[in-house]
Parts: C-alpha cells; sequence; structure tokens
C-alpha cells in the first residue's frame, strides 16, 4: 500500500471513529519546561469532562493534546498515548487535519473569522468542497440552531460576525465547530471573556450538546464546573491529582489538595 | 556629601520661590535648532513644487495647457513641435502597469510562502537575499537589462535593440522587493488566533494562508501593490537606457514613459529650448502621479499601523484640505478601478455560482491543492533568487578582467585600455561626505524633535505627512530640483554641493525612519528615570536616549548613505560626465560612480561595456562594504546591549 493510499484510508477512518478517549502517561515539554507531568485518564463518551485547576497547571496543554493544536507551537513535545478506537492521536503518522474535523475547538476569547456570519460557519464546509447554496445553507441553519443562535441572527447572516455581542460571538464559534460535524469538542474557557447571562446560555448549550457530542471543558470557574460537567479532574502543577465523578470530586474529594482548592484555600 | 548641596542650597536661598522657573536658554536653543532641523522638510518640499512650477512656466507661456494635456502627439524636436503628453503618460502606464502585473503577484506569492509557510532556517536566509535585491541601484539594473536581456528578445523575438519588454522585465524584479517586505509584514501582523482557530476547524495550512491570513490582510497587501506601483512610474535609470527613446505601443520596440523623457532632457538630448522645459511640465505630471499612488499607499500602511489606537482614528478626521483632496482624486481612480474589477468578478461569481454544485474533496485532493500551492509560490523567491545569481554572474564575468591597479587609479580617457576611475570614486566619495555633513544633523535633528519634543498637533502631523511624502517624489524630480534650484536658483551650478544637497534631501526621509525607529527602541522608562532625578528633556535625550539608540541610528544613517551613493537619477542634470580630474572643492564639477556606469554603457565601442561592468563591481563592493559595516555595528550593539 502506498501513502497516498493510507493518507486517504486514515481519513475514512476517521469519519467512522467513535468511542472514549484514553489518556495514558501523557507528558509535555514547553522547551525545558515540563508542562505536563505522567497524566492518565479516561474521556467518556457523550458525557462532559471538565479541567480544573489555578492558573499554569497545564489544563489548556493537555486540552490542545487532544486535537493536536500543540503541533503548531515550535519547540513543544509530547510523549504518551491518547487512544481514541484503535488509533493513538498522538502518534506521528496521525495526521491533525482530518483528526481536527473529529476533535473541533473553541477558544478562550471568541475568535470569529473577520468575515460575514455566514462565511464563518460555512469556511469549514467549503474547504472541504462543498459549495452547492442549499447544502451549505442547510448546514449553516443546522448549525446555528444547533447552537442556539438562530434566533438571534437568523435574519442578518450576511451581517460581519464582528458586529455580534461577545457571547453570540463564543455561540457562533461553536455553530462553526458544530458545521464540521465532530464527534468531541474541545472547549478552552469558553466563558471567561463573557458575562454572567452570556455564560449561562453557553452552559444550557453544553448541556444540549452532550446529546451527541462528547465535551472536553477547561474552566477557572468551579460553579461551572459543578454544574455542567459529569466527570472534573482536578490539575495542579501539571500534575493530575484527582479524576473522578464530577459529584464525587465536589462533595467528598479524596486528595486533601483537591479539597483546599474547592474550598479556596489556595489557587 | 551633604556638603555639596547645602552650598548649592544657599546660594539660591535668596529667591522667595526655591522652584522658580527659570527661562533656559540652552535648553530652548537646543529645541529651537531641532525644530528647525524638522521645519527644514517643508522648505524642501517647496522648493521641489517651486523647481516645477518655475521651470515649467517658459513652457506653458508658448503651449496651451489643455493642449499639453490632451494632446495625443508627442514630437518635441521637429521643426513643427507637438507637445501632447498622453503618450508619455500611456507608456509610463504600460511599463509600471505591465511590470506591476509580473511583479506584484511574484511579490505577494513570496510574501505569503516568507511569512506561512517558511522555516525560520528559510527565511533567515531568504528574507537577506530579497533586502540585497531592494540594495542594488537602479543603474545596474539598467545594465543588466540592456546588456544581458535586451539581446535575449533581440535574439529570440526580432525585438528592436532598444525595448519596453526588457525594462519590464528588471522594473518588475525590482517592485518585487517592496511588495514582499511590505505584504509580509501585513500578514505577519495578522493575528495568531485567527490561524489557529481555522486549523482547528481541520483546514490545512494553504487553506489558512489563501483563505483567512490573506483576506485578512488584503488592506496591506493592497498598499504593497501601490508603493510597487510607484515605484514603476518613478524609474527612471532603466527606462532611460533600455526602452528607447520613442512613444510606441509595442512592448518589443521602444516606449518613452515620462521619467525617460525627462531622463533625456537630463543627458543634454533634448536642445534648449521648448523641448528642455517641456521636461519640468512633464515632471509636473509624473509627480502628481507617482504622489498620489505613493500617498495612497502610505496613508494604508500608517492606517493599519495605527489602526489599534482609537486615539489616532479620531485624528484623522482632521485632515488638511491639501490632502484630503489629493486622497479624494486618488480615491475616485482606485474606486473606479475596483469597480471595474468587481463588476467583472461578480459577473463570473454569479455564472459560476449557478453552475455551481459540491465537489467533495477528498484530504489527498486537498493535499494536492497545497502541495502545488506551495510549490508554485516558493517558486517566486527561486525566480527572484536566480534573477540576482544571473545579474551578478553576469556583472562578474563582464567586469572581472577589467579590474586591475591602473583601472583604480587611473583617469577616464578616450582609450578603454588607459581608462580608469580614480576620480569617479573620489567624486562618490566627496559626494558621500557632503551628503552626510547635511543629511546627517538635518535627519537625526528632525527625527529627535518629532519623536522627543514635538507635541502631537496638527504642524507636527503635517511635517510627519511632508516628510513621509518626500519617500515618494520620483528619483528624476530630485534630479529636476538638483538642476534648477540648487545649480541655477541658488547658483551653486553643477558641483559636488549641488548634488549633496539633493542627495540629502532624498535620504532625509530614509534616516528620519530610521533614527525614529532607533529612538523609540529605547525603553521610556530610561526617560521616565531621568526626568525623575531632575534632568531637563534635553538632557535625558542627549545622556540617556542618544547614547543608546546610537547604533540603531548610525546602522540607518550607513544605509541611507548606501542608497544615496547608488543614486544616478538625481544627479544626472549635475554630473561633468567629461571631467577628468579629481574634484578639489565642494563647488566644483564631478562625476560619480552611477552616472560613469551610465555613461560607458551608452558608449558605441563595447570596451567600454567591460569598464561599465567592472565600475559596476567597484560600485557594489562598495555597497556591500557599508551594509557589512551597518550589519556589524547592529550585531555589536544587540550583544552589549542589557535591556
Amino acid at each position: 500500500m502506498n501513502k497516498k493510499n493510507k493518507t486517504d484510508k486514515k481519513e475514512e477512518y476517521f469519519r467512522r471513529i467513535k468511542g472514549d478517549l484514553n489518556i495514558k502517561n501523557v507528558n509535555v515539554y514547553y522547551g525545558d519546561n515540563h508542562a505536563i507531568k505522567d497524566v492518565s485518564l479516561k474521556i467518556k463518551e457523550k458525557h462532559v469532562t471538565a479541567f480544573i485547576g489555578p492558573s499554569g497547571c497545564g489544563k489548556t496543554t493537555l486540552l490542545r493534546c487532544l486535537n493536536r493544536m500543540n503541533d503548531e507551537i515550535s519547540g513543544c513535545r509530547t510523549t504518551g498515548s491518547i487512544d481514541w478506537g484503535d488509533i493513538d492521536i498522538l502518534e506521528k503518522d496521525v495526521d491533525p487535519v482530518p483528526l481536527r474535523r473529529k476533535v473541533g475547538m473553541v477558544f478562550q476569547k471568541p475568535n470569529p473569522f473577520p468575515k460575514s456570519i455566514f462565511d464563518n460557519i460555512a469556511y469549514a464546509p467549503r474547504i472541504h468542497g462543498i459549495r452547492d447554496k442549499k447544502n451549505l445553507d442547510e448546514i449553516v441553519n443546522k448549525s446555528l440552531t444547533d447552537a442556539a443562535l438562530i434566533d438571534e441572527v437568523g435574519d442578518r447572516l450576511g451581517d460581519s460576525a464582528m458586529g455580534l455581542s461577545g457571547g453570540q460571538q463564543q455561540r457562533l464559534c461553536i455553530a462553526r465547530t458544530l458545521a464540521i460535524q465532530p464527534e468531541v469538542i474541545l472547549m478552552d474557557e469558553p466563558c471567561s471573556a463573557l458575562d454572567p447571562i452570556a455564560t449561562a446560555k453557553i452552559e444550557d448549550l453544553i448541556n444540549d450538546l452532550k446529546k451527541n457530542y462528547t465535551v472536553v471543558i477547561v474552566t477557572h470557574n468551579m460553579q461551572q464546573a459543578a454544574r455542567v460537567s459529569d466527570y472534573t479532574g482536578f490539575f495542579y502543577l501539571g500534575e493530575l491529582i484527582e479524576f473522578g465523578k464530577t459529584k464525587q470530586i465536589f462533595e467528598n474529594p479524596k486528595e486533601e489538595l483537591t479539597e483546599k482548592y474547592m474550598t479556596g484555600r489556595f489557587g | 556629601m551633604a556638603h555639596i548641596w547645602n552650598k548649592k542650597k544657599s546660594k539660591s536661598a535668596v529667591q522667595k520661590n526655591p522652584f522658580h522657573l527659570k527661562f533656559n536658554f540652552r535648553e530652548k536653543t537646543i529645541v529651537l535648532l531641532l525644530f528647525i532641523a524638522a521645519s527644514l522638510a517643508i522648505f524642501f518640499s517647496a522648493a521641489i513644487l517651486y523647481t516645477l512650477i518655475d521651470g515649467a512656466i517658459p513652457f506653458f507661456q508658448e503651449v496651451n495647457i489643455i493642449d499639453f494635456l490632451t494632446g495625443l502627439e508627442w514630437i518635441p524636436t521637429e521643426s513643427v513641435q507637438l507637445f501632447g503628453v498622453l503618450p508619455l503618460v500611456i507608456n509610463t502606464l504600460i511599463i509600471a502597469g505591465v511590470a506591476l502585473l509580473i511583479g506584484a503577484p511574484l511579490g505577494v506569492a513570496a510574501a505569503i510562502y516568507l511569512s506561512e509557510f517558511a522555516s525560520p532556517r528559510v527565511r533567515s536566509i531568504v528574507k537577506p537575499v530579497i533586502e540585497l535585491l531592494a540594495g542594488i541601484p537602479s543603474i545596474v539594473f539598467a545594465f543588466f537589462a540592456l546588456m544581458f536581456i535586451s539581446p535575449f528578445f533581440v535574439d529570440n523575438f526580432g525585438a528592436g535593440y532598444f525595448n519596453a519588454i526588457s525594462a519590464i522585465i528588471v522594473i518588475a524584479i525590482m517592485i518585487m522587493p517592496i511588495v514582499i517586505s511590505i505584504s509580509d509584514d501585513a500578514m505577519k501582523a495578522v493575528p495568531n488566533h485567527l490561524r489557529e482557530t481555522s486549523l482547528a476547524v481541520g483546514a490545512t495550512k494553504w487553506e489558512t494562508a489563501t483563505k483567512i491570513v490573506m483576506p485578512a490582510a488584503s488592506s496591506g497587501i493592497m498598499a504593497s501593490v501601490l508603493l510597487g506601483l510607484a515605484r514603476g512610474i518613478g524609474e527612471t535609470m532603466v527606462v532611460l537606457m533600455v526602452s528607447g527613446g520613442r512613444v510606441g505601443y509595442d512592448l518589443l520596440q521602444p516606449m518613452l514613459p515620462m521619467s525617460g523623457y525627462i531622463g533625456r532632457v537630463a543627458t543634454g538630448d533634448m536642445p534648449p529650448g521648448l523641448s528642455h522645459s517641456a521636461g519640468f511640465a512633464v515632471g509636473i505630471v509624473l509627480f502628481v502621479m507617482a504622489y498620489m499612488v505613493s500617498a495612497l499607499g502610505a496613508r494604508i500602511v500608517v492606517r493599519i499601523k495605527t489602526s489599534t489606537s482609537v486615539k489616532s482614528k479620531k485624528k484623522e478626521k482632521k485632515k488638511n484640505i491639501f490632502t484630503r483632496t489629493i486622497l479624494k482624486i486618488s480615491g475616485v481612480i482606485l474606486f473606479v478601478f475596483l469597480v471595474i474589477g468587481s463588476s467583472i468578478k461578480s459577473f463570473f461569481g454569479k455564472i459560476r455560482k449557478l453552475i455551481r454544485k459540491d465537489k467533495l474533496l477528498t484530504l489527498k485532493e486537498r493535499y494536492w491543492r497545497q502541495r502545488i500551492g506551495i510549490g508554485v509560490i516558493a517558486s517566486s523567491i527561486i525566480i527572484a533568487f536566480v534573477f540576482l545569481v544571473v545579474l551578478l554572474w553576469f556583472v562578474f564575468s563582464q567586469g572581472i578582467s577589467g579590474i586591475n591597479l591602473t583601472f583604480l587609479t587611473s583617469y577616464p580617457s578616450r582609450f578603454p585600455e588607459k581608462a580608469g576611475i580614480f576620480p569617479v570614486i573620489m567624486g562618490s566619495v566627496y559626494l558621500m561626505l557632503i551628503t552626510i555633513v547635511f543629511a546627517a544633523p538635518i535627519g537625526i535633528g528632525a527625527a529627535i524633535y518629532l519623536n522627543e519634543f514635538a507635541k502631537d498637533n496638527g504642524y507636527t502631523r503635517f511635517l510627519r505627512r511632508i516628510i513621509q511624502n518626500l519617500a515618494g517624489v520620483p528619483s528624476i524630480v530630485f534630479g529636476l530640483l538638483g538642476y534648477l534650484f540648487f545649480a541655477h536658483v541658488l547658483g551653486f551650478g553643477m558641483s559636488l554641493l549641488s548634488a549633496g544637497l539633493v542627495l540629502t534631501i532624498m535620504v532625509l526621509p530614509i534616516i528620519v525612519v530610521a533614527t525614529e525607529e532607533a529612538l523609540k527602541s529605547v525603553p521610556d522608562s530610561f526617560r521616565e528615570a531621568a526626568r525623575g532625578v531632575g534632568s531637563t528633556r534635553w538632557q535625558t535625550v542627549r545622556h540617556h536616549v542618544l547614547p543608546n539608540a546610537l547604533p540603531g541610528i548610525s546602522t540607518g544613517l550607513i544605509l541611507s548613505l548606501s542608497r544615496a551613493i547608488g543614486e544616478t537619477a538625481p544627479i544626472l542634470f549635475l554630473v561633468s560626465f567629461f571631467a577628468k580630474t579629481t574634484p578639489s572643492g565642494i563647488m566644483d564639477g564631478f562625476t560619480a560612480l552611477p552616472s560613469q556606469i551610465f555613461y560607458w554603457s551608452q558608449h558605441a565601442k563595447p570596451e567600454f561595456h567591460v569598464l561599465a561592468a567592472s565600475t559596476i563591481i567597484v560600485l557594489l563592493i562598495i555597497l556591500l562594504g557599508m551594509n557589512a559595516i551597518a550589519i556589524i555595528i547592529r550585531q555589536r550593539a544587540q550583544a552589549k546591549r542589557d535591556w
């Protein structure tokens, strides 16, 4: 089998991939800085997993391993494995481009492209060759509906996305991610730049999303983790201190460090 | 230590108020001098306008201005003279336009490659090559076009000995570095989160570069293309030497653009009288065209740089009438082009939309697009690289045999075997010294005033605009300035002094920009610390800012001098081609390296072409040496710098 056929096979495989993400012994280094230390945990399919911990504890870095965004940072090195189905995401010959279609990402700051609302969502489908106006309309409508944004912007899809409010922009970014039909959605502190009302809307949305998607969310806000997640991992200085059902972590933490953090005695 | 302070205290104790504000004569004088240095730019600009108008008055006394602007025949030398400028304008537009059609896509492609795909290693190799290309004087490009490219077209396509296509090709390459550096800056300025987002939805790097980064940087790319166009419109030496002296509309035959005509006036090809003063009238048209294009481009660049601050946006509303009018006119012209362009695009777009069908792309296909795309844009860099190598190889293989001790120490002669360039080298050295004597204090003083002392008011903004606009004046217009204003109005004659002053004005914007950049790189905390212990503003600048900015300033100074020494068109009116002695004073006639290259490559005997190539080698070695010195200063300073 030559290499090019392999590329297509891999894409074909990604199209059908499903299941839990099994993170095993992952280490990440930025140059000399050991940012993630030997982390292992399991992300359950169609559930919401939250990563919490103080700033600089490595939760975002680990999130960015899941769609190989760390590849884009020069001097970043990753070891260990993240098994998904029978593929190891971290393996060198896994192509991040098709992987990212299955693992979408929403960033901390709402970052729409400087284009119209429609073009923002249609961007990824267009890249994949969908050009028929009818099909694009359908995708855009479906994505906006799923992102609970259609009522607010449905009549002005041609307007610039930069004119939306922060909360609307962030939901647009989620809609943009939904348009590529991912299995997993990564959210990197999606509400940290938003006001409480916009935050509540996003949290409701996350609750809806977990019916169809696996969601991994990084958050500073512990109440948010408690409200939206099924599983929680607590990170401190690059190490996973504790991982388990959210209820257990919040009500009955096993580790002293976790309890201290929960009760606000540090962090 | 206390007694030192006490002594002082007892002296001033007589005053009622110990903090009484005293008039600091020294400080005020220095600031006034700096203010004058900055304000000289207004005088220089006025001199340019005066030159163009005063020079053209005799012409417009004979020729109706309407006939001049709308006439379709340009016959300056026959018994029945006709002066319709349109053919010249059209020739300028053809040459600059076609050169832009070649050079701009190449430049933008190279910029995309550099900004989005090149590894830091590749970048560190390609960037200096582009800078080298930008630093080669236009006379060298002209020589290469005349001796290497033109014969190719003569042999293979039956072109005339003088033809437009050879000029167009080298101008396209000359446009490239401008387009590359500004487009590259614009794309580098696109926030990284947009790239990340695009990659995160599964786009390839190619898709990210073409669909996200390029549209986001489009105004910067547009500005780079405009500045490239201005370069093409103003270029003189190449068209003067390569594209011939006759108006035409065939790329393989001669064309006479505006700068070429003025160049011909400068070299004395045009008889005195009407066809001579017509040069100034043409100069006005050329000046206005180049000015509008480059001012618009520069404005866009400035707007991009300041677009982040809300404050500057408010200020932009208060434009003065003059620039507003200019911008409006150029805006209208641009708008017309855009309307035509976009209506064509939308027409095809509508047709495409009707027949648009899904064509799902596999990953393999998308990767092939990426591979082909990167291949295409990388090849633009290879084109520039190959061009540079061939140019240098050609010049060296032609000229190296002519370089020996006799050549370097003898005087120019009618006999090629005896000819040398000693007085020519000395002419260039003296020219450089005069330029630095004038340009350094004026340029550095202006920059210090603008950066450290100027209040942010209308006058300061006007000064900045004026200095910025000086950079957009075509080099041959500086030639007119030297000829009419310095040589005749001020009576300096065809002397080193006149030429040095012209070059001073020409390099002024470069020195101001470089100096300001060096001053800005000194952290404000230094200034605050100095002011905090009671220094005056000038003391702060003198003791803390200038010493730290000095390496940057001297680097900028050397680089701008190397620019000046390679320029031909501004001194074309002033050189004495037959000067055979070393100038002994600043009022003496002179000849310089670039003008000697010009003279010898125009010579009928091919032996002299070899001498021209040898002179180019000497010129390039001097330029390279100056650049090397600048780089060494910069690197030493960076190594020593501890902040």
